[in-house]
């Protein structure tokens, strides 16, 4: 849908901006974790959690941070983005859903707040027991942080690393009671302390950018589109979203590296080799990373 | 095919200045030694440039750069980066730059009738930092260059207005243009049939990264 940029705040903290997007009428649902992609005007498509209030179906809202090693989409958005630009944005797509619970942990690490925000509010409205640590570079790159703390009091703790270092996860699990859930979204080495310490079952992560892994080399394999009826070859150096595509079948796709899901396919045989972080559920799959185990794949396209 | 009986004949530098008469001083004054927001915007949107560099010798050769809009990188208002993507691996540009680190960029963008012209001296990196900026498709180059820039100037549209370059009309001309497999053919004196080539070439074209 396109979407206008209503407003941009230019100094949500040090770093990071805000833009407000509306549309022409009421905006599509969503739930608190869930994304959009931003189509920018220099062809990148980029993810951006949803931060507002969903009760809000007038506008969405997102927040960006200037990555001093942007490869184009942050830099863009901050340097040249422009108020009144209108833009090709997805429909909210969520691989971060919020699971009934009784009792909450959050763990934010810098932009990784804004997934956590609407969280935060729909798990006190529910009258759970939700308590925020939220972790940043230092107190001036920190987004929201008067917020949190007018809202939320002491149930939010906000620990600059370069004043109180970075949380104590290990004491946090140690007194975690066993009814919560836990939910990080942050920096990959949060994610990964955030792993070590918290028991898989009841952690809840979502990445910026992939993990860093190696995988068996390449193999060509077949994808057959069952509804077209066409069979596709993806040769070993090149995805199977790419071959996809050459071949007449665009799949939708935004980050390219298995973080988003806008790619997902619906598998009808055969056996996926995944290799997305996002975790894919039974029968499906991402193009743009994952490949195959079995010489062919029935995909529904 | 015809050939010209005598050379047509050279025009001495003092008469050349004298017919195209002074410069506007507006057109002096718009040269810069830095890369302002202005061609920052411009640059951040173009996916096009043509490179121009030249050896010891002053043999000279240009040849073109692309990729998604703002593929080169400003470091800062005096350095670019420009990513090396494969391409024909001849390294013309470089081996000219080991010896005449002179360079002279032109940047397009589609449908805006000025250009970007930037002049400078450049070197090869594989600096980490400027790579990482420069990965598409998970991939990224394994070189760029580092342009350290002593002029900017936008060029006036005069040559995209009379060349209708980016009037969509303009593409009927590629119909009269033989493919590049008929030219292959044609160079090598092969006894082949184009079309081979032609789909070999589009299929290594499905590999841009």
């Amino acid at each position: 849908m396109q979407l206008t940029i209503l407003d941009r705040v230019d100094r949500v903290a040090d770093g990071v901006l805000s833009l407000v997007l509306r549309g022409a009428g009421p905006l599509a649902p969503w739930e608190p974790g869930a994304h959009v992609d931003l189509a920018l005007p220099n062809w990148l498509t980029r993810q951006y959690s949803l931060y507002g209030d969903p009760a809000d179906r007038e506008r969405y809202r997102i927040a960006v941070r200037h990555e001093p090693l942007s490869r184009g989409g942050s830099e863009y958005v901050h340097l040249f983005l422009r108020r009144g630009r209108t833009l090709e944005v997805s429909s909210p797509r969520n691989n971060f859903p919020l699971l009934a619970a009784r009792e909450y942990l959050f763990l934010a690490g810098g932009i990784g707040i804004t997934p956590i925000l609407p969280m935060l509010r729909a798990a006190t409205r529910a009258g759970a027991t939700a308590r925020l640590v939220y972790a940043g570079r230092s107190a001036a790159t920190m987004p929201f942080t008067d917020d949190l703390r007018s809202s939320y009091g002491d149930r939010v703790s906000i620990l600059a690393e370069d004043e109180q270092g970075r949380p104590d996860l290990a004491a946090l699990a140690a007194g975690l009671s066993p009814r919560a859930l836990v939910y990080c979204c942050g920096p990959a080495p949060m994610l990964a302390a955030a792993e070590a310490a918290f028991p898989a079952e009841r952690l809840h992560i979502e990445r910026f950018r992939p993990t860093a892994r190696t995988f068996p080399p390449n193999t060509a394999f077949e994808v057959v589109c069952a509804r077209s009826g066409q069979t596709v070859h993806v040769s070993p150096e090149e995805s199977m979203l790419t071959a996809l595509t050459h071949a007449g079948h665009p799949v939708p796709s935004g980050c390219r590296e298995g973080v988003c899901g806008s790619c997902e396919l619906t598998v009808l045989d055969g056996e996926p080799e995944h290799r997305d972080d996002i975790g894919a559920p039974a029968n499906r799959m991402y193009a743009c990373v994952s490949r195959a185990r079995s010489p062919r794949l029935v995909v529904n396209l | 095919m015809t050939h010209a009986l005598t050379r047509p004949r050279r025009v001495p530098q003092d008469e050349v200045l004298a017919r195209l008469g002074e410069p506007e001083p507006m057109t002096k004054a718009k040269i810069f030694d830095r890369v302002d927001q202005h061609s920052r915007r411009f640059i951040a949107h173009s996916p096009f440039l043509t490179m121009a560099t030249a050896d010891a010798a002053g043999r000279a050769d240009c040849s073109p750069r692309g990729d998604y809009p703002g593929f080169v990188k400003v470091l800062d208002d005096r350095t670019l980066a420009i990513p090396d993507r494969p391409g024909n691996r001849l390294a013309d540009s470089f081996r000219n730059l080991a010896e005449n680190d002179g360079i002279g960029l032109l940047f397009l963008v589609p449908g805006v009738r000025e250009t970007l012209r930037v002049n400078g001296r450049a070197y090869p990196t594989d600096e980490p930092d400027v790579l990482v900026r420069m990965q598409t498709e998970a991939r990224q180059p394994a070189l760029a260059l580092v342009v350290e820039v002593a002029e900017v100037y936008l060029h006036c549209g005069r040559a995209l207005i009379r060349s209708r370059l980016w009037d969509p009309a303009s593409q009927a001309l590629a119909a009269e243009i033989p493919s590049a497999g008929e030219i292959a053919i044609g160079q090598l004196g092969l006894d082949l049939d184009p079309e081979l080539i032609d789909r070999k070439l589009e299929a290594d074209y499905r590999e841009l990264y």
